[in-house]
C-alpha cells in the first residue's frame, strides 16, 4: 500500500522550494553571472589575446557568459548548493525527528531514497537553469555579442541559435556533473544526523581533491577523480565539438552516481530511524 | 509484596467505578468491565475481533559494538485489540526503544514482532497505514506552518485520498483545537501545540492501533485532559491504544491494560484491574465499633487490624460476604464496606524496587 508517487514528488518539491535557504541560496547563485558580467564590461572590452580563459572569452561574445559562469560555480558554489539539499534530504530530516514520520506514514524505504534523490536533482536543475537563464539575459543585454551568436574557440563564429544550443549542452552536462555530487552527499547524509557533516565531507572532499589531482607524483590517482573532466566544459565552445572528454566526464559522474546512490539504498533499508 | 495497612487507598480514587462488595468475591472482583478483550472492529475497514493487536516475542535490542548497551532485554508483549494498554517505566527502561521495534523503526537484534497480524518490519507497508504513531516527540519542519507540515504527512498517508487532502487535515487540526494556531510557523508553537500537531499527524486518518510516545508531555491540565478524552474516543471507536508514560496517573486514568518496563525487560504485564487488585485483597469496613468488630474477626480465624474508620480483614482465607455477614451477626454496625485497590503507584514502585535492590 502506498500514496501515489507523483503526490509524494510533488510534496517533496513543495518542501524543498519553501525552504528559505534553497530559496536564500539559489538568487545567490544567480547573482554570479550578473558579477561576471559587469565586471567584464566595466573592466572594458578584451585585453589580451591569450584568452584561453572563459571569462576572457566573455567580453564582446555574450553568449560565452552562461557558460564561463556555470564553469567557475561548479567548482564549489553548485556542489555547496546540492550538497546543502542532500545534507537536509536525509540528516536534516533525522535532526527534525521527520524521518520517522516518513517511514511511519509509510515511505518505503527505497521510495524515500527515490523522493529524495528527485528532491536533490532538482536543486541542482533550478540552480544550473537559473545560472543559464541570468547568464544568457546578461550577456546579451549588458556584455552584448557584436551582432554575431558566438566566437568559438576554434576561431569560427556561430548564429544564435546554435550556440544556445551549445549553452544547453553545457547545462545538461553540468547537471549530470552536479548529480554524481547529489548522490554522494546523500549517501553521507544516510549515515548521519548532522547536516553539517555532509557539508564539510563534499566541500572538504572536494577542495582535498583539488589539492591531490596538483601532485604530479599522484597522477595515476588522476582517472578517478570526479573533478578531473571538468575542464571538458569549455568543449562546448569549440567548433566541431570535441565529444570525447564531454563523454567521458559524465561516464565518470555515472559511475559516482551509481555508487552513491547504492551506497544511500544500502543504508537507509537498514538505517534505526 | 507488603501492603501498608495504615493507608486507605488514596490512590485507588481514581480508579473507575471501585466495586461494591457484594459483587466481587476474591477471585472475580478484578473484571469490573476494564477487561477490554470483548471490544471488537477496526475502524479502518479491518475487523479484528478479539484478536491481538500486539504481539512480540523475545523482543531485544543492543545498541553499540563495543560497548554493548543492553537497551531492550526479551520482551514478550500481547496487546488484546481494542486495549488501551499503558506501558509505564521509569526513564530508560527501554520503552520508547520497544515501541520503535513495535512500529519498525529500528530492528530487533532478536525477537518478532506482529502488528494486526502482519509481521514487522517485513510488511510493515502493508501495516503501518493502519497505524498512527507519535515516537520521542512530535517531529516537524519549523519553516513550514502546522497546517503546512500535516499536509505534507497527509501527502505521504497512503490511506488519505489526494482529493480529500486538505479538509483531512483542517478535521485533524480541529481535533487537537489548533485551528487558530494553523497558518502560524511551527518555529513559534509551545510545546504543547507542538505536542498537539504530533497528535493531529498520528490521528489523519482513522486508525486500527494508535501508538503514543509520552503523549502528555510538556502538556498543561486543559492539554492532558484533551489526550485523555482522544484516547477514550479511540477505545470506543474500537481502535487499539498503546501509550507510554513515565506518570502513573495518566496509566490509571486512560488504560485498560498495564505492562511495566524495568531496565529493558517487562516485569508486570495484564489487565488493569487485576493489576491494581495486588496479591493481597484486603476488604475495608467502614464501622463505628471497630473494637467489636476486631475482636469478632480474630475469633472468627479472620486476620484483621484497625484502620481509619473501621478495620481491615484480609481476604486470604475468607470471602467479602462472609466477612460481613459474621460482624453483622455478632452487632457491628457496617457503615461500608470495600474492597481497597492497591494503588499502581504503590504496585509501580514495588515492582522497580524490587529489581533495583
Amino acid at each position: 500500500m502506498n500514496a501515489p508517487l507523483p503526490r509524494l514528488v510533488r510534496s517533496e518539491l513543495r518542501w524543498v522550494f519553501r525552504r528559505p535557504r534553497t530559496i536564500i541560496a539559489l538568487a545567490l547563485l544567480s547573482g554570479l553571472p550578473v558579477a561576471i558580467g559587469v565586471g567584464v564590461v566595466l573592466s572594458g572590452g578584451p585585453r589580451g589575446e591569450d584568452g584561453q580563459s572563459l571569462i576572457a572569452q566573455v567580453a564582446g561574445n555574450g553568449l560565452v557568459l552562461p557558460i564561463a559562469a556555470l564553469s567557475s560555480a561548479l567548482f564549489l558554489l553548485l556542489p555547496l548548493v546540492v550538497s546543502m539539499s542532500a545534507a537536509d534530504a536525509l540528516a536534516g530530516e533525522s535532526a527534525h525527528g521527520t524521518l520517522r514520520g516518513l517511514l511511519l506514514a509509510p515511505l518505503g524505504r527505497v521510495r524515500l531514497v527515490a523522493v529524495k534523490s528527485l528532491g536533490v536533482l532538482a536543486v541542482a536543475v533550478a540552480a544550473v537553469t537559473l545560472i543559464v537563464a541570468v547568464g544568457v539575459s546578461t550577456g546579451l543585454l549588458i556584455v552584448g555579442n557584436g551582432g554575431h551568436g558566438v566566437l568559438t574557440l576554434s576561431g569560427t563564429s556561430l548564429p544564435v541559435l546554435p550556440a544556445l544550443w551549445r549553452v544547453a549542452l553545457a547545462a545538461v552536462w553540468t547537471v549530470v556533473q552536479l548529480s554524481a555530487i547529489g548522490a554522494v552527499a546523500l549517501a553521507v547524509s544516510s549515515v548521519t544526523e548532522h547536516p553539517l557533516v555532509v557539508l564539510a565531507v563534499t566541500v572538504g572532499g572536494l577542495i582535498m581533491i583539488g589539492v591531490l589531482s596538483v601532485i604530479p607524483a599522484l597522477d595515476w590517482l588522476h582517472p578517478v577523480l570526479l573533478p578531473t573532466g571538468w575542464i571538458a566544459i569549455t568543449d562546448v565552445l569549440r567548433d566541431p565539438v570535441p565529444w570525447d572528454g564531454l563523454l567521458s566526464s559524465s561516464y565518470r559522474a555515472a559511475c559516482y552516481l551509481l555508487i552513491g546512490l547504492s551506497l544511500t539504498v544500502a543504508r537507509m533499508v537498514t538505517r534505526d530511524a | 509484596m507488603t501492603s501498608t495497612a495504615s493507608e486507605p487507598g488514596v490512590a485507588g480514587a481514581a480508579v473507575p467505578a471501585t466495586p461494591a462488595v457484594t459483587a466481587g468475591t476474591a477471585g472475580t472482583a478484578g473484571t469490573v468491565g476494564t477487561a477490554g478483550t470483548a471490544v471488537t472492529a477496526g475502524t479502518a475497514g479491518t475487523a479484528l475481533a478479539a484478536g491481538t493487536a500486539v504481539r512480540a516475542r523475545g523482543l531485544r535490542k543492543v545498541f553499540g559494538r563495543r560497548r554493548r548497551t543492553v537497551a531492550v532485554d526479551g520482551i514478550d508483549l500481547d496487546v488484546p485489540a481494542g486495549a488501551v494498554l499503558g506501558v509505564l517505566g521509569p526513564n530508560g527502561s527501554g520503552k520508547t526503544t520497544m515501541i520503535r521495534m513495535l512500529l519498525g523503526l529500528c530492528r530487533p537484534t532478536a525477537g518478532e514482532v506482529e502488528l494486526l497480524g502482519s509481521r514487522i518490519p517485513q510488511d510493515a507497508g502493508d501495516v503501518l497505514p493502519r497505524v498512527g504513531a507519535l515516537v520521542e516527540g512530535p517531529g516537524f519542519h519549523p519553516f513550514l506552518s502546522g497546517r503546512e507540515n500535516l499536509l505534507r504527512c497527509a501527502a505521504f498517508e497512503p490511506l488519505v485520498p489526494t482529493s480529500r487532502m486538505s479538509s483531512i487535515v483542517d478535521d485533524a487540526l480541529a481535533r487537537v483545537g489548533l485551528t487558530d494556531a494553523a497558518r502560524r510557523a511551527y518555529r513559534g508553537y509551545s510545546l504543547g501545540m507542538k505536542q498537539r500537531l504530533g497528535l493531529a499527524a498520528a490521528l489523519l486518518v482513522p486508525r486500527d492501533l494508535v501508538v503514543l510516545d509520552e503523549p502528555t508531555n510538556g502538556l498543561d491540565p486543559a492539554g492532558t485532559r484533551d489526550v485523555r478524552r482522544i484516547i477514550a474516543e479511540l477505545r470506543d471507536a474500537g481502535s487499539t491504544v498503546l501509550v507510554s508514560s513515565h506518570l502513573l496517573s495518566e496509566v490509571e486514568a486512560t488504560c485498560t491494560h498495564v505492562a511495566v518496563l524495568q531496565a529493558g525487560a517487562v516485569v508486570a504485564q495484564g489487565a488493569l484491574a487485576s493489576m491494581l487488585e495486588g496479591d493481597q485483597p484486603v476488604l475495608e469496613v467502614i464501622t463505628s465499633d471497630a473494637d467489636l468488630a476486631l475482636a469478632t474477626l480474630r475469633a472468627a480465624g479472620v486476620p484483621a487490624r484497625p484502620c481509619r474508620g473501621g478495620v481491615e480483614a484480609e481476604l486470604l482465607v475468607t470471602t467479602a460476604p462472609a466477612v460481613i455477614a459474621t460482624l453483622v451477626r455478632a452487632g457491628v454496625s457496617v457503615f461500608e464496606a470495600r474492597r481497597r485497590r492497591t494503588g499502581l503507584e504503590e504496585l509501580f514502585a514495588a515492582l522497580t524496587e524490587e529489581g533495583a535492590a
